[in-house]
């Protein structure tokens, strides 16, 4: 084990020849930062996709004709609940609004203030804001994305939706959502049921479908059978079958990503083994030095090790800072459209900053073992010859 | 002291024909001797520091130090060996440029667990033997080649070895310089060092302080 002598001495190289690190240093920093700006997006996304399914209905009913969903009769409300076993069930109105300006989509959706609502993020908001207030003339509160766009077209303090009746509907801006409202996407305007019908040309007595909620797991499929005795021209999906289009989704694009990094690593390790089998003529005159003066196979070792582990791990903290700030503050330009499609208002919000512990330590483990490992294997071959070899 | 038996070494050379540096050489020398191998170039000198230095195993023979013959040692032996009993002053400056002539001395003394005061004492004390401590903390390369010939001595000196191995030490130094350096072996050998000097400067002929002036010719002691 070396002891404190040995560090110093160790130190006192590596930083009297930093030149000699310097270029793998940048490349190794690179490689940690890309390899960490994937992880880091995958995580995100996958952790704000689970929050959003685990935020989602049960099943989600829409009367649907001629391969066509049209929409679904109020009426229908009375009758799930009448079904054992179901529960929370609850009526939406929601849609897009193409907003013709900036050629953007919102996505409008229409709530009951006084119903019980299925999903906790949007009882939360409901919880804090004054409904009284809030009902007392026609208003909206929107996401950031649409709040951005709508001050750029100088719509600070309302907008002038046009229904498909040719009417004009103004509605008030109450409130912008907050960014970190995770589950509520940045292209969404919230307002009264009555309201966002109207807005979006659905009927009275009808809405978009309706969501409920089934209290035993073991009955879905039982009252799944039920919702489709009772109406012949009905919709569901179900929570399990959005879950296993989104994993299979990021799965596919997962399953992408581990090619690339796999990719980036080898050609990483391949540039990395290069400059070590035609290991420096300053490490072999190193090498020479110490052997000669009497330093052991292992102590050689351990001190070429140790100048790479300093570098490794330096250039593993720092790409990791820099994958966090070009994730987390710069929303990863570019990888971002890369993973979640082309760019559009729906996704600009951002990346949760959300920090897994193991997949850092995953990082690592891909990045200095095999850094280690690719330097050990030329060090270790010059180290083995004859003192007077290395020395010539 | 050193007892040399038979020793031989031979090298492969590219067209495969075995080239032999050294032919069956017996040499025996005493503890605090100061021996001077002379002869052409080419004629083995430093194949023959080598092999005392432990830096190369020789073909076939025996070479023992103190009783213990090095030849069978492993190289973890081998290394504590030369690190502990030999003092090598190579021919090319085998010196980290870049570090100060203080922190070249520290590479023989870090791989021991010395004290860092210790480490302090033996430093200077070796600076001093070899007159270099008033350039203690200049980098090497900003040396001259004499400068950088005292450097590699202390450095030699500093764990105190009983065996200083000197390959072509005046080479490349003026004759002013090249006397200095016999000033300084002429300490080393009163302070008991047993010293071998490889050259062919004509300069060690007549030296006092020489107890055995040998002369090489084609891998054999004349
Ligand atoms: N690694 C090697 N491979 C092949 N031949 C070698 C090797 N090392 C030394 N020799 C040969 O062995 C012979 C003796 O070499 P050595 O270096 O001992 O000579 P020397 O007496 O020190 O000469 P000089 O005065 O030029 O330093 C030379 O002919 C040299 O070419
Ligand atoms: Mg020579």
């Amino acid at each position: 084990m070396p002891n404190k002598n040995f560090i110093h001495f160790l130190l006192l190289l590596l930083v009297t020849y930093r030149n000699k690190h310097i270029s793998i240093f940048i490349i190794s920093t690179v490689v940690v930062a890309l390899l960490a700006s994937l992880f880091f997006i995958s995580t995100s996304i996958k952790k704000e996709i689970d929050l959003t399914l685990d935020a989602q209905a049960d099943f989600v009913v829409q009367r649907y004709e001629a391969g066509k969903a049209l929409s679904t009769p109020e009426s229908w409300i009375d009758e799930f609940t009448q079904i054992n076993g179901v529960e929370n069930v609850s009526a939406r109105v929601y849609g897009v609004h193409f907003f013709e300006p900036a050629e953007e989509y919102f996505l409008i959706v229409g709530i009951d203030f006084f119903d019980e609502h299925t999903t906790q993020a949007l009882q939360k908001l409901i919880n804090s804001i004054d409904v009284d207030k809030f009902l007392s003339k026609k208003n909206m509160i929107i996401g950031e994305g649409v709040k951005e766009l709508l001050d750029y077209y100088h719509y600070f303090d309302y907008y002038i939706f046009r229904p498909p009746d040719r009417g004009k509907e103004k509605v008030y801006i109450y409130d912008v959502l907050p960014k970190e409202t995770q589950i509520i996407s940045n292209d969404i305007i919230f307002m009264d049921i009555d309201e966002a019908r109207k807005v979006l040309g659905v009927e009275d007595g009808y809405v978009t479908d309706i969501v409920l909620n089934i209290a035993n797991p073991l009955e879905v499929q039982t009252i799944k059978r039920k919702l489709i005795i009772s109406h012949f021209n009905m919709r569901i999906i179900e929570k399990s079958a959005m879950k296993r289009y989104y994993a299979n989704l990021f799965n596919y694009k997962g399953g992408i990503f581990l090619i690339f990094y796999i990719v980036i690593l080898m050609t990483f390790f391949l540039i990395l083994y290069q400059r070590y089998s035609m290991i420096s003529h300053v490490d072999a005159k190193e090498i020479a030095i110490l052997r000669l003066v009497g330093w052991r196979i292992n102590e050689v070792i351990w001190l070429k090790v140790g100048e790479n582990f300093l570098v490794a791990l330096f250039a593993y903290l720092l790409g990791v800072i820099l994958a966090y700030v070009f994730v987390f503050y710069l929303n990863a330009p570019l990888l971002r459209d890369i993973f979640l499609g082309s760019q559009n208002l729906a996704h600009s919000a951002g990346f949760i900053a959300n920090i897994n512990m193991e997949v850092l330590g995953l990082i690592f483990l891909l990045f200095v073992i095999p850094f280690i490992v690719a330097i050990l294997v030329p060090v270790w071959r010059v180290a083995m010859k004859e003192p007077v070899e290395v020395m010539r | 002291m050193i007892v040399m038996k038979n020793v031989s070494k031979s090298f492969t050379h590219a067209s495969q024909e075995m080239f032999h540096a050294l032919h069956n050489i017996t040499l025996l020398i005493e503890d605090g001797q100061c021996v001077v191998l002379s002869g052409i170039s080419g004629s083995g000198k430093s194949t023959l520091l080598s092999i005392v230095g432990a830096i190369m195993r020789p073909t076939s023979g025996s070479v023992e130090i103190d009783g213990n013959n090095i030849v069978s040692f492993s190289d973890y032996h081998l290394s504590h060996y030369r690190n502990k009993t030999i003092g090598y002053v190579t021919q090319s400056f085998h010196l980290f440029e870049s570090l100060s002539v203080r922190d070249n001395l520290l590479a023989p003394l870090v791989i021991n667990d010395l004290s860092s005061s210790k480490i302090e004492n033996m430093i200077e004390s070796a600076l001093k033997q070899a007159n270099i401590l008033h350039k203690a903390n200049k980098k090497v390369f900003t040396l001259s080649g004499g400068e950088k010939q005292r450097c590699l001595i202390a450095r030699a000196l500093v764990n105190d070895p009983s065996i200083i191995l000197c390959d072509e030490p005046t080479a490349s130094l003026d004759k002013k310089n090249s006397l200095e350096f016999i000033e300084i072996i002429r300490t080393l050998h009163k302070l008991g060092k047993t010293i071998i000097i490889a050259t062919h400067d004509p300069l060690f002929e007549e030296l006092d302080c020489v107890d055995r002036f040998y002369k090489m010719n084609e891998g054999t002691i004349e």
